[in-house]
């Protein structure tokens, strides 16, 4: 039996790690990865278990790391991934990464502050400069506009209206006005206008100018836009709450000179203290850039490093401190088969710690269930998770996933069938087989991608199947290819097929007319067309009726060979488990009665094939009818020479066969039901009744019963130590349950058997509307490119063959594609599976560096 | 919205409703909370908090906490999500969201004007301000000396300027009348948003009336309570009482004439469910707080909104839920960080 097909064997296994060593040994076994640790304590708080100062140490080494990462993001330096894993390091070495780190910290923390103020420093300048810039224009307006004023004086109102009513009245030799001139962020314009105006009542004057080039914020470094801004206004009180307003709208203000010669010159003075700024701020960017560029050449290696150490401690948060407070005991499942490679990492960790006790593996026997483990590589790894999607398997239960690689795909291709399609989807699954490589180095976040690229070799197979039943359905984009040549021919004349719209081929082999009525030669050559589909049922206007009877039939039988499987695989798990009573209790009844209904279907499908011919295909009986009437046990004569020839049983004896069938159907179906709980409360009187003598013997009068009881599972329990026995043994028995359940599982079943049945029609259902959709693009779209005769209909062409071509990836191979892949899903989850897999185990989730690196690296992707 | 509501409620808002269901999932259980109190610093408070929905929201700070650190981290969270949800919500549940964030408003309104009253500098006011309650003009709002200056200048264009319109007539801005302002601008919100829960009708109408009418008629108690030896006429404290609750118009009008708790006690005694509240309350060691009897009894209702479904009430009770949880977390928190343990247990359990 190959690993595929059972769970791998596991023990629970005792740990004796010396405290010295403990940390090593702990750190081989993650790196190896084959074993799953137990939480020995799991009502103790995260808090108060015994690493956790070592935990929270690397979590602040994490924080210091991630700080420097985020630095040496922003300053867009590439960090080096060599892809190489370190091991995890000693506890000593721990110390010296925490003092790098707490170096680099602070280091970068008083680069930080030193170019946050330069930044800020910088950033008040160049809004000096900005400002004085634009409050000259500003001036010079204001100095144009009053020199207009004084030769144009009807313009005097209009102008004098914005500075208020008691302006205007005071006149212009009065109008003594101050004012401030600031900087304002853009999107609070509006804002700060309104309040000004409503504020002041409208006796300011506020003229604001966009600074074209976006400023950096020193704090965030994100780059915003502001306004520069002058404010005019009269008197004291007016200016103390400008600038209050000013402060609540975080506007800076700036002294700006009244005259421009003095605005010219601190202008200039502005200008060369900008410069100066500037080179004491490149020094400054390049010696961050220094500290990042180092940093970011270890940075990897040390995320790495202290995942390990962390996952390491957070292990040994699980073990048990043994009295003597000199080593740990820790408990893991591991596979059987890999206690050697557990037994040679201890021993290597013992060795690198240099102590001299070595650690200790112990195997233990329980009655827990141990976790399932299946070894997958990257071909079936996708198959397992499609099984596991559904439930986990119980432990060493039959694996259904290896016969899901063939009858997936299969199965799907049943639905899916068009060898056009599946051409596409393969060479699409294989592209990114081939190619395997570098797309998972380009670790793609995106969730859709990564359900296609993880399932590319189940798309793989799927398309190739789809291939070989698209030429059994001789769909080629739904159109049918005439490789050998059609079986049929036309005796037709030329007259006759002009004459006609629908003409009718003979397919019998003897008295064959033509439409004259007179005798002519068969129009079927005599031998069928050597593989798939006749081509010529793509001209025909009975080939639905022809494709649905087929696919149909095909459906039925396909589906039931599944379900037959499905039960005969139930007896591996029976035999495995050692539970004989099953087998003749459930496995038994559920063959004969699944096999004397639907088996018998299934063989009359195929009679009906291979007995009726051309000839006599009128009197061909129908199977559906048939079946009903199986039931009913309606029965016309055989030999009865007035009933119509279709109405009649296929055969002879078939009323005596199916009678029986139908009686032993029954029968099983009461075996089922009954036979398990009944012999099982048998089983169970019979030990009472030796139990309750043996207390009589026994008993002393200082034993109460309960004791007894006690006494007595322990011993049973102690003397049988297989792990699930039979099932009823020392638990309580309740008849009614049990019957209950057996009753539940009878009726689901004899149920589950029809309607399963009935359910494989969606194979027929699925193909046929795959094959109608494919069709209606050829007709409704790529044909139209085909009915223009001149050049004009290349171009043409051109354009419709795009719209074709992407309505055929679109609907019929992503939707349509999905859509059987679900239907496929679905039939071997509930039809399949049902029959004998329960999927209540667990699955083993081994302590692995690997698996937690990947994780960090996953959630550190979402974050960003 | 008509009785149909039920039927398009998914359209607009099914999702969102799934998601604050789901934030209301992560609220901490009573069993956090045990695991919480036996803590011995707050570096295991971050510890277990980890462990639970709030997850990695302390990562990024560096060692030693503050309780200030964890309240700005929780008060984050709460409006992180909250704004999620605003920015995805349409009519009419968007103005609901917005009537959440008015009581913040109020409270940050206050905070500024007192805060400059006593000339602190309004760089160090803002911070303390609620992040769900802050608004452009806010930080102008000390410029205002008057009430109708406050109205005129900054509030005219929030949301709060219909709120305000009864408060104008007050002189001065002093301690007494920013209570007032406070307490007139509490009652017309409530009224307000009362009213308009009301007209959404359906459940929503039905679960926040009943939370609505229980807040207005805490403040009534609250107000006649503390109004006690201060020089409030009874006149003037009948005018602060919201009129949208079940004390509305009788009990009001006792509690208008109460002079002492014992008198406020015997109105509460008209009403069953208030009785309770008071009959529990006392100021004893160990016996709870009248306050934390009201708290209780308000988490009580707001849980209970989550047991109906489309209505609006779920996203008003969360947020009050999420503000309970962040008060017991930080509660907590001082009394790890101060190491003053007696009364660590007098947090509110929710779920």
């Amino acid at each position: 039996m190959g690993s595929l097909f059972r769970s791998e064997e596991m023990t629970l296994a005792q740990l004796f790690l010396q405290s010295e060593t403990a940390y090593v040994c702990v750190s081989e076994l993650g790196e190896l990865g084959v074993v799953q640790f137990r939480d020995l304590n799991p009502d103790v708080n995260a808090f108060q278990r015994k690493f956790v100062n070592e935990v929270r140490r690397c979590e602040e080494m994490e924080r210091k790391l991630r700080f420097i990462e985020k630095e040496i993001k922003k300053d867009g330096i590439p960090m080096l991934d060599t892809g190489d894993n370190p091991d995890a390091p000693a506890p000593r070495e721990m110390i010296d990464l925490e003092a790098t780190f707490e170096r680099l910290e602070n280091e970068m923390k008083e680069v930080n502050t030193n170019a946050e103020a330069l930044k800020r420093n910088f950033l008040e300048l160049t809004e000096l400069k900005h400002i004085l810039r634009k409050t000259q224009v500003f001036f010079d307006e204001a100095a144009f506009l009053q020199s207009a004023q004084m030769h144009d004086q009807p313009r005097q109102d209009e102008a004098q209206t914005l500075l208020g009513e008691e302006v205007s009245q005071a006149g212009i030799p009065a109008l003594k006005l101050g004012f401030v001139a600031g900087v304002i962020l853009r999107e609070r314009i509006p804002a700060f206008e309104r309040l000004l105006w409503r504020a002041c009542r409208g006796n300011v004057f506020l003229k604001f100018a966009e600074i074209e080039t976006p400023l950096e914020d020193p704090v965030t470094g994100d780059q915003v836009n502001k306004c520069v801004f002058i404010i005019f206004f009269q008197g004291e009180q007016l200016k103390t709450r400008v600038k209050k307003i000013c402060e609540g709208f975080r506007a800076t203000l700036y002294p700006c000179p009244e005259t421009p010669a003095e605005r010219r010159e601190m202008a200039i003075g502005v200008m060369t203290r900008i410069e100066d700024l500037n080179t004491v701020l490149g020094q400054t960017q390049d010696h961050r850039h220094r500290v990042l560029v180092a940093a970011a050449k270890n940075i990897k290696v040390w995320f790495i490093k202290v995942q390990k150490i962390k996952a390491i401690y957070h292990t040994l948060n699980f073990c048990n401190l043994d009295v003597t407070q000199k080593c740990l005991i820790a408990e893991c499942w591991c596979p059987i088969s890999e206690l050697e490679k557990i037994q040679l990492a201890l021993r290597r960790g013992t060795e690198r710690s240099g102590a001299a006790v070595p650690s200790i593996l112990n195997r233990m026997s329980t009655k827990e269930s141990p976790p399932t483990f299946n070894r997958t590589n990257k071909f079936t790894a996708a198959f397992q998770a499609l099984v596991d999607s559904y439930g986990v398997a119980s432990y060493r239960e039959v694996n259904p996933a290896p016969f899901a690689i063939i009858s997936f795909p299969f199965i799907f291709a049943v639905m899916f069938g068009d060898a056009g399609h599946g051409i596409v989807m393969a060479l699409f699954g294989l592209w990114m087989v081939i190619k395997e490589k570098s797309l998972i180095a380009q670790k793609s976040t995106n969730e859709i991608w990564n359900t296609f690229f993880g399932g590319r070799y189940i798309i793989l197979l799927m398309g190739l199947f789809s291939i070989y039943t698209g030429l059994i359905y001789n769909d080629f984009y739904s159109k049918s290819v005439n490789i050998f040549g059609s079986a049929w021919q036309s005796n037709y004349t030329l007259e006759d097929i002009e004459a006609h719209k629908v003409l009718q081929l003979c397919p019998n082999r003897i008295n064959c007319t033509n439409l004259a009525k007179e005798p002519i030669h068969m129009d079927y050559r005599g031998y069928p067309y050597p593989f798939g589909m006749d081509p010529i049922w793509a001209i025909s206007v009975n080939r639905i009726t022809y494709t649905n009877s087929y696919k149909m039939k095909m459906s039925i039988i396909i589906g039931v060979a599944q379900m037959l499987f499905g039960v005969m695989l139930s007896i591996w798990n029976h035999r495995y488990f050692k539970e004989p009573l099953n087998i003749i209790a459930e496995f038994i009844p559920e063959m004969i009665f699944l096999n004397s209904i639907f088996g018998y279907l299934c063989v009359l499908c195929i009679y009906k094939w291979s007995v009726w011919p051309g000839d006599d295909a009128a009197c061909a009986p129908s199977i559906l009818l048939g079946l009903i009437n199986m039931f009913l046990f309606k029965y016309e004569d055989y030999d009865d020479e007035n009933i119509v020839c279709n109405q009649k049983t296929m055969f002879r004896s078939q009323q005596a066969l199916q009678t029986l069938l139908v009686i032993l159907a029954v029968l099983s179906a009461m075996v089922l039901l009954l036979v398990k709980p009944l012999y099982l409360r048998r089983e169970h009187n019979k030990k009472l009744a030796i139990r309750s003598i043996a207390d009589a013997v026994e008993s002393a009068p200082e034993v109460t019963g309960e004791d007894v009881q006690i006494h007595d599972a322990q011993s049973r329990s102690s003397a049988d130590p297989s792990p699930s026995g039979h099932g009823m043994d020392g638990e309580e028995f309740d008849f009614g349950d049990l019957f209950v359940y057996q009753c539940i599982h009878t009726i689901e079943f004899c149920l589950g058997c029809i309607s399963h049945t009935a359910s494989y029609l969606r194979l027929w259902a699925l193909s046929l509307a795959h094959g109608q959709l494919s069709e209606v693009l050829w007709t409704m779209v790529l044909h139209m490119g085909f009915i223009f005769d001149s050049y004009a209909g290349a171009f043409v062409l051109f354009a419709v063959f795009a719209a074709w071509a992407m309505l055929t990836i679109g609907i019929l191979l992503v939707m349509e594609g999905l859509s059987a892949f679900l239907h496929t899903l679905r039939l071997h989850w509930v039809e399949f599976q049902s029959k004998f897999y329960h999927g209540s185990g667990y699955a083993f989730l081994p302590f692995s560096f690997e698996v937690i690196l990947d994780q960090a690296q996953a959630s550190d992707h979402e974050v960003h | 919205m008509t009785g149909l509501s039920e039927l398009y409620f998914n359209i607009d808002s099914g999702y969102l409703e799934g998601l604050v269901r789901g934030f209301k999932g992560g609220i901490l259980k009573q069993n956090d909370y045990l695991n919480l109190v036996q803590c011995e610093t707050l570096d295991d408070l971050k510890l277990h908090l980890q462990s639970t929905d709030y997850g990695n929201f302390l990562a990024n700070e560096p060692s030693p906490l503050t309780v200030s650190v964890i309240d700005d981290k929780l008060k984050e969270k709460l409006v992180v999500e909250f704004q999620h949800i605003r920015n995805h919500a349409v009519e009419p549940l968007s103005t609901f969201l917005d009537y959440i964030t008015y009581s913040y408003m109020i409270d940050n309104i206050i905070l500024l004007i007192t805060g400059t009253l006593h000339s602190r500098p309004i760089t160090e006011l803002i911070p303390k301000c609620h992040p769900l309650g802050s608004f452009e003009e806010m930080e102008a709002i000390h410029i205002a000396g008057t009430p109708a200056e406050l109205y005129n200048a900054v509030l005219v264009d929030t949301p709060l300027a219909p709120f305000f319109v009864d408060c104008i007539s007050e002189q001065d801005l002093d301690e007494m009348n920013i209570e007032i302002i406070r307490n007139t601008l509490y009652k017309a919100y409530l009224e307000d948003f009362h009213v308009y829960c009301s007209e959404l009708g359906g459940a929503t109408a039905e679960v926040m009336c009943e939370i609505l009418a229980f807040e207005a008629d805490r403040r009534a108690f609250i107000i006649t309570i503390n109004s006690f030896g201060t020089e409030l006429t009874k006149d003037d404290r009948a005018k602060l009482y919201p009129r949208c609750g079940k004390l509305h118009p009788d009990g009001l009008a006792a509690l208008a004439r109460a002079d002492e708790y014992e008198q406020v006690r015997a109105v509460a005694e008209f009403y069953a469910e208030y009785k309770q509240l008071f009959d529990g309350a006392g100021n004893n060691p160990g016996d709870k707080t009248l306050e934390d009897k009201f708290f209780e009894h308000e988490v009580k209702l707001n849980v209970n909104a989550f047991m109906q479904q489309f209505h609006f009430g779920v996203f008003y009770s969360y947020v009050k839920l999420k503000e309970q949880e962040v008060r017991n977390i930080v509660w907590i928190a001082e009394c790890v960080a101060q190491r003053h343990r007696a009364k660590i247990d007098s947090y509110i359990p929710i779920l």
